[in-house]
């Protein structure tokens, strides 16, 4: 009897254990639950803590409350300059709906292949709006916005909230980064033109000026020695003048003496007359002339 | 272990852990003290309640956990977030009404864009550096971003990531932000003088974004690696460099060039002005000394006209003829005979051919 009353409290025991266990839940704090009774969805929990539900009738689905990422493929997009872009996205997004989420796209996976689609046409649509340009620079916040609230338009039907649509990256597809390349390069080429001919021109410049400088300051030097020696010469013509205008006569004669002696020099023939200075030659006489 | 769940079996807890197996208490220490308080009298009635107490006391003890100085404790009870406990001993009520996790805060991580230190080489990765400009050039970007945990509630209950790894979230961002950022500066810019302000703005915008997330990171740095034109138009950017280079090499050549002349220009200047100075300070000089002796001779002549004339005719002449070759022809002999001088003989050094007709004495 002790034995069976044991075995009785054992019984109830495990029984209250497995009940409480039915009847109680804890939701985490990166979880929502969804509880449904008997297939049909009663209630979703969002509070995190310990929660109660009935026993074997009511049953539990726990969704992620977090923020998910969905990092998409990069694909190309036309923009609205008619230039293919390849833009490679995220998308941040979290079950907002648990029980709308559990009914049309029961799980992640699903919910990830329905964003996809949703993401891509909206991303499609809104960049097609716009030039290259403002996709690569400074529209990007703007777009990003208008794909996120045009999708978050649809997800919301799958108890999806978009919160952030980020284009990652925006790259141009192999030939037009070519192209790119090309004009890069030509435009660098051009830029190293124009400094070396820069520099030329710098260089003749600054060669010509000296020449210009060198030319002048020369023929001032040279304009400047000749006026000295005109200087020199008229002061010297003055200083003979006044000196030999005081007997030009004997100047003459003196000067002639001196002439004389520096034009007959050494291995000149002179063929005199014994006339003159000679006049003696012949006998001497006092009286000359 | 991943912890990103897919096909609906629940999102997995963060850290990807269960409740931490419980730490066995000294055992030897309880039963000594139950000894004690108990006497020693084991018999069956009281068996059940001491295995009761022994196991209540240790569940109790699993409740102790102790926070590295590196980490930040995050108490969850029933998996709601209760606290957060700094590094040092605590306690939390056992398992399965409260949990903690510990995860490593102060460690600054690391994360690479558009490059991969493999070792000691850096590996690049295209895919990544390459990016637009604001003026649709094509730039090489490598950029490392240092990031650390400022708030582990928030990691660990805002942003599903992969368990002790928060980089998937941070590259995201880090190549949305450096793209945005350089889609807005000119390729020029970004290659010179831009690099500090891009490294600045590329961070808030980074931060700022992280914040909207509530990921609790918080980017302690970010640093531009490299910034260069891409592998394909790099000699152009470099011939531009030294075309710079070149240009100041022109002008400075130029310069050379004027350096010299102009010097050696000044000097034949003012050596043509010496020597025209010379030129006429010698001729006035030669001139008054010419004029004075003029005028001393003239005054000897003034005295003695008709002799000096005489004497100064008669040296002179005497000093001529002492050079000079002579002939002395009378007129009345060598009528016809001039004309055949031979004067070019003589010059030889042959004895001229004399009249000998008479009058020669």
């Amino acid at each position: 009897m002790n034995r069976r009353a044991s075995v009785g409290i054992a019984i109830i025991l495990i029984a209250i254990l497995v009940l409480i266990s039915q009847a109680v839940f804890t939701v985490h704090q990166v979880e929502q639950v969804l509880v449904v009774q008997l297939g049909k969805p009663v209630r979703a929990v969002i509070e995190p803590g310990i929660h109660f539900k009935i026993p074997f009738i009511q049953e539990t689905f726990t969704f992620d409350r977090r923020l998910l990422v969905l990092d998409q493929e990069s694909q190309e997009v036309l923009s609205s300059d008619k230039k293919n872009l390849k833009v490679d996205n995220y998308a941040q997004w979290r079950i907002e709906d648990p029980l709308k989420f559990y009914q049309t796209v029961r799980n992640e996976a699903g919910a990830e292949s329905r964003l996809n689609d949703i993401v891509y046409s909206n991303l499609r649509e809104v960049l097609g709006q716009f030039t290259m340009m403002e996709i690569v620079s400074g529209e990007r916040l703007n777009l990003m916005k208008q794909i996120r609230e045009q999708a978050n338009i649809q997800t919301k039907q799958y108890g999806i909230g978009l919160v952030d649509v980020r284009i990652k990256r925006t790259d141009l597809p192999a030939e037009n980064s070519k192209a790119v390349y090309r004009r890069m390069q030509t435009e660098r080429e051009r830029q190293a033109k124009q400094y070396r001919a820069e520099g030329e021109e710098e260089a003749v410049k600054i060669r010509s000026q000296a020449n210009r400088e060198r030319e002048v300051m020369l023929a001032e030097a040279y304009g400047t020695a000749q006026k000295l020696r005109g200087e020199g010469d008229a002061l010297a013509a003055a200083i003979y003048g006044e000196a030999f205008q005081q007997d030009p006569r004997f100047y003459e004669f003196v000067r002639s003496l001196e002439t004389y002696r520096k034009a007959f020099v050494q291995g000149t023939t002179l063929v005199l007359e014994p006339e003159g200075l000679f006049r003696y030659f012949k006998g001497p006489s006092l009286n000359p002339r | 272990m991943s912890w990103s769940s897919n096909g609906g079996g629940g999102p997995q807890r963060p850290w990807g852990q269960g409740p931490r197996p419980p730490q066995p208490p000294d055992m030897e220490k309880v039963y000594q003290m139950f000894r004690e308080k108990f006497g020693g009298s084991m018999d069956g009635k009281r068996l059940w309640p001491m295995a009761f107490g022994i196991i209540l006391v240790i569940w109790l003890a699993t409740g102790i956990y102790v926070v590295g100085p590196d980490e930040e404790g995050v108490v969850t009870r029933f998996g709601r977030y209760i606290e957060s406990t700094n590094p040092g001993p605590h306690y939390h009520l056992p398992y399965p009404i409260e949990d903690v996790y510990k995860p490593k805060v102060t460690q600054v991580r690391r994360i690479e864009v558009g490059y991969r230190t493999r070792g000691r080489s850096a590996v690049d990765v295209a895919v990544e550096s390459l990016m637009l400009t604001g003026d649709e050039n094509i730039i090489d970007i490598d950029m490392s971003v240092q990031y650390r945990i400022h708030n582990a509630a928030d990691l660990l209950f805002n942003v599903r990531n992969p368990p002790r790894d928060p980089s998937n979230v941070v590259r995201n961002v880090a190549e949305t932000a450096i793209r945005q950022v350089i889609g807005r500066n000119s390729i020029d810019e970004a290659l010179t003088i831009g690099k500090e302000r891009i490294q600045a703005n590329t961070l808030s915008t980074m931060q700022k974004i992280l914040d909207d997330y509530k990921s609790g990171i918080l980017i302690v740095a970010v640093q531009l690696q490299q910034v260069s034109p891409p592998e394909e138009v790099i000699h152009a950017f470099k011939d531009v460099a030294s075309a710079r280079e070149d240009r100041v090499r022109a002008i400075n050549e130029a310069e050379g060039y004027a350096n010299d002349i102009l010097p050696k220009a000044k000097g034949e200047a003012a050596k043509q002005i010496q020597e025209a100075e010379a030129y006429k300070t010698a001729k006035v000089a030669r001139a008054k000394g010419d004029a004075l002796r003029f005028l001393s001779l003239l005054k000897e002549y003034a005295r003695a006209p008709e002799v000096t004339t005489s004497r100064l005719y008669l040296e002179t002449m005497e000093e001529v003829l002492t050079k000079t070759d002579k002939v002395v022809v009378d007129p009345r002999a060598g009528q016809g005979v001039l004309p055949y001088l031979p004067l070019d003989r003589q010059k030889e050094g042959i004895p001229p051919l004399l009249p000998r007709k008479g009058g020669e004495g």
